[in-house]
């Protein structure tokens, strides 16, 4: 098996269209529940917040690190993930 | 810092002043950018002090993590910058380092460098001390505390910036100052456009002497350094080039340093230098002591100032770096004379002063590795990573001098050859020294006498001798080969008159010779041996001696018509040797089309016998020829033949699974195929497979207590295939559960590793039944197992299915069932009466 998960794959393989946050790679119930609190509530949102870092993966893990505590896997995981999915949809 | 005092504006300005574009500074960004900043900040402050300390610690190199000596710091950094720097440039595999660095270092260069390029050298001091705020980013971060921490890593991309390269050599230079330390040279070299690059160059290569001595010099980072100041300085052009260098050459020669500066002489030579050193360093690799530099730094500089002339100053240089240098001119001359079109004319102004400026032209010599071009760079990093780059240039010269010494040397045999092919023999000419006639011979005369007998045997010998050669030439004035008597009289008269009495001596010797002394004698009589002397009337020379020509032509058409003999006969079995091979390919060729065309045949039999499965109006076989038809394109119908009929015979003697019959269709005999293979039962589909303990009041709650349940081990996620298969384990439990009519909603948890159904049913009662149906039941080839769960928790997580309140039934799913009884319709929300 590749390095990316189940849900990295399947985040990868279509238009997010309107998943929600859970949909994400590295973004578990929990993580999910803080973002949704600070009102990134759809996986498209914080795909907002991405690009508004330029699709920094750094800028993006720090980001997400502070804001919902994730830690480095986590958020490393998540901005592969959306980086992933902008290569391949943006 | 009053970050919190910041504007947007400001704060998206201040970030810009680092190098960085940020995005737009929202409320959301707003930290992160700060924290940016912060780092920014940071690193600015630890570079200011780490440029006059030797000591400064690592900071948070996540690629070093810990304060070292700079040397050990720097080699674990080039090391692992290395594959960075490879394959950020070429794209060379990485070896050993962390691969996050590499992607990390990519993502955040492209900003920097980016962002780097259009700023000139007077922001430098501040971009160099602008460093990427993570620790990874420090170790291309420009000006970073080279001594203690992070090792710069120019990184692969070559910005063709001035202000780049000034960064980078900013960043070199703390390492080669290391002694000295002087915060001011940096500035200066600030000041000074690209020309202090030089000393990055230097301290780099000082570096890469000492590297693997793994001394102090104050320059690590070996040969990846290199490659990268060898970057930096293609990408300086040359602009004001000379005065900086000569302001800058006086400068630094005050310094006591290992790198003596160049002056602007070595531009000329620097030429050369990025290869040349490249070399030298693969050369030198002990040469660790920056003294050590120093004369090679001295014959850089001569090889400089001598740039025009290739031969270089091979008087000051060993032979190897005479030619070292102009094959690396040679090879650099197209792309960088235009660079340095005045740099000829300093050169024969500094011979003069050559000895003075030794040290200078050393410094040029690194600069000019700056102004290479940034496409030389791929060109050295090939050069580094071969190592026969660094003696190329002597290899070619020695080459050269190998050739000739070898073309002369077989002309000498050639020659020597035709010699002595043109003689015939080993020549026997030593008549006078050693003669064949026995001590008797010596007995009989004195001195004189023998002398002159020898004397006129030896003169008649030659003549004979060039009269053979002449008439085995074919030259016209010898019709004969051998002379008369008289004839040989006569001549030996006009030789000499002494001879006169001695002739028939002589003759009467040579008869009594027991060797061949290279005159024969014949009677009047051809080939009747002679005994007595009055019987001579011819004389002929057994070694015939022939005009140097004639042996030159002579040998020449032996040695031809051998050759040409051996070409043919070589080119007879090379041309077998192809027959041969061809025809193995053609073999090979046809056989490989042959198993081609079976597989073929197979799957189509296979494919036909199964659509026969199902259709039974089918005939169960295939006629040959038909299958012929619908698998061999119709051009290619004739070329196949062949092919086919070695298919068909393969199938007939080989493959199990077909059965040649012949079969009457629509009245005409055909040759079929039958497959004869039962088909393969599929087990792919799901099937409950039994119940692996009865459900008894051990291993169950007694009494079901929620309406909702937790289906462990349906599935495994990674090996579930195609697309609709969390719908096959829907209508699975469906079908398992048809006797309940109270499953309301079913949810596959696609990726739970365990393989989680849940399930919510009507009332605690049907849910009982499920369970009872479910728990402990095979499926798949794995053990289910089901538990309870808390109605509002499944709500929560199911938000949906609170609202659900038709059951479900198998392979109608997402059908609203409507036609259920209404008995079950009427069914208020489920009764939670089984909680407990």
């Amino acid at each position: 098996m590749s390095s990316t998960s189940q849900k990295h794959k399947d985040f990868v393989s279509e238009p997010m269209g309107d998943k929600p946050v859970t949909a994400l790679s590295g973004i578990g119930d929990t993580l999910a529940k803080r973002l949704e609190e600070q009102g990134f509530d759809k996986a498209s949102v914080v795909l907002g917040q991405f690009l508004l870092l330029r699709k920094d993966m750094e800028l993006f893990t720090d980001w997400l690190k502070d804001t919902a505590g994730a830690n480095s896997r986590q958020a490393g995981s998540c901005a592969l993930c959306l980086k992933e999915w902008c290569d391949a949809f943006l | 810092m009053a970050s919190t005092q910041l504007t947007d504006e400001e704060l998206f300005s201040q970030l810009k002043c680092f190098g960085f574009t940020p995005g737009p500074v929202t409320e959301s960004t707003r930290p992160v950018y700060l924290k940016k900043l912060k780092k920014f900040r940071e690193e600015q402050q630890q570079r200011g002090k780490g440029r006059g300390s030797s000591t400064t610690t690592s900071s948070s190199s996540s690629s070093t993590g810990a304060s070292r000596p700079v040397r050990h710091d720097v080699r674990r950094l080039s090391s692992g910058r290395r594959p960075g720097l490879k394959s950020s440039v070429l794209g060379f595999s990485s070896d050993e380092s962390d691969a996050e660095a590499p992607l990390k270092r990519k993502g955040l260069d492209h900003n920097k460098r980016a962002n780097r390029n259009p700023h000139l050298q007077q922001q430098l001091k501040i971009k160099a001390t602008a460093p990427p705020n993570e620790a990874n980013k420090k170790l291309y971060g420009v000006g970073t505390a080279l001594k203690s921490n992070s090792f710069p890593s120019p990184g692969g991309q070559t910005s063709p910036s001035l202000g780049w390269e000034t960064g980078k050599r900013s960043r070199h230079d703390p390492e080669s100052r290391d002694e000295d330390g002087s915060d001011e040279e940096l500035q200066n070299s600030h000041s000074v456009n690209g020309r202090s690059a030089a000393r990055l160059n230097t301290s780099q290569l000082a570096g890469e002497y000492s590297d693997s001595d793994e001394e102090e010099v104050g320059a690590p980072g070996g040969p990846d350094r290199d490659r990268r100041s060898l970057e930096l300085r293609r990408i300086c052009t040359t602009g004001p080039f000379p005065s900086h260098l000569d302001g800058r050459g006086s400068w630094v020669g005050t310094k006591n340093c290992a790198y003596n500066p160049l002056g602007n002489r070595s531009m000329l030579g620097g030429r050369e230098g990025p290869e040349e050193r490249v070399k030298k360093s693969d050369l030198d690799a002990s040469g660790g002591s920056q003294s050590h530099m120093v004369p090679r730094k001295s014959v850089y500089g001569s090889l400089g100032e001598d740039h025009q002339s290739k031969s270089g100053e091979n008087n000051h240089v060993n032979s190897e770096e005479g030619p070292f240098r102009s094959a690396g001119a040679a090879r650099f001359g197209a792309g960088l004379r235009p660079r340095f079109p005045g740099s000829g004319s300093p050169a024969p102004a500094s011979r003069g002063g050559y000895p003075n400026h030794s040290p200078v032209p050393n410094h040029l010599y690194g600069q000019k590795k700056n102004l290479a071009a940034p496409e030389d760079e791929l060109l050295l990093q090939f050069k580094r990573e071969g190592p026969a780059s660094s003696g190329s240039f002597s290899a070619h010269y020695l080459s050269m001098f190998l050739l000739t010494a070898a073309c002369l040397f077989f002309l000498l045999l050639g020659l020597v050859y035709i010699r002595m092919r043109g003689s015939g023999a080993t020549g026997v000419d030593g008549v006078i020294k050693s003669h064949p006639f026995g001590s008797h011979f010596d007995s009989l005369y004195d001195q004189a006498e023998k002398d002159a007998i020898l004397k006129l045997l030896l003169s008649l010998h030659d003549h004979l001798a060039v009269v053979a050669g002449h008439h085995d030439c074919g030259d016209q004035q010898f019709p004969n080969r051998s002379l008369s008597r008289n004839k040989v009289t006569e001549y030996l008269l006009a030789q000499n008159g002494e001879f006169k009495d001695f002739i028939d001596v002589a003759l009467e010797w040579i008869i009594r010779a027991s060797q061949d002394v290279g005159i024969r004698l014949t009677g009047r009589v051809a080939d009747d041996p002679v005994t007595d002397v009055s019987e001579i009337s011819w004389l002929e020379s057994t070694h015939p001696r022939m005009p140097l020509g004639c042996r030159f032509r002579r040998a020449l058409l032996t040695v031809m018509s051998k050759v040409a003999l051996v070409a043919v006969a070589v080119g007879f079995i090379w041309s077998v040797v192809c027959y041969v091979k061809y025809r193995w390919r053609r073999e090979e060729e046809e056989t490989r089309q042959m198993y081609d065309l079976v597989e073929r045949i197979i799957d189509v039999l296979r494919t036909h016998s199964e659509a026969c499965q199902e259709n039974r109006d089918l005939e169960p076989y295939l006629p040959i020829p038909h299958v012929r038809d619908s698998l061999v394109e119709v051009q290619d119908r004739k070329k196949m033949k062949k092919i086919w009929d070695r298919a068909v015979h393969y199938i007939s003697s080989d493959e199990s699974r077909i059965r040649t019959e012949t079969q009457q269709i629509k009245g005409a005999d055909f040759k079929v195929w039958r497959w004869i293979q039962p088909p393969l039962i599929c087990d792919k589909s799901k099937g409950w497979q039994g119940k692996a303990f009865p459900l008894n009041r051990r291993n169950s709650p007694p009494n079901s207590l929620t309406p909702c349940l937790k289906i462990r081990n349906m599935f495994d996620p990674d090996m579930e295939v195609g697309d609709n298969w969390d719908l096959a384990i829907q209508e699975a439990i469906l079908e398992k559960c048809s006797d309940n009519d109270g499953i309301v909603h079913i949810s596959v948890d696609k990726s739970s590793k365990e393989g989680c159904v849940y399930v919510k049913c009507l009332s605690a009662e049907h849910s009982g039944k499920a369970f009872k149906a479910l728990h402990g039941s095979w499926f798949d080839g794995k053990l289910v197992t089901v538990k309870y769960l808390r109605l509002d928790r499944y709500h929560q997580r199911f938000p949906q299915a609170q609202g659900c309140s038709t059951p479900l039934r198998a392979s109608s799913l997402h059908q609203n069932i409507t036609n259920t009884s209404p008995f079950l319709l009427q069914q208020g929300p489920p009764n939670a009466s089984g909680f407990s």
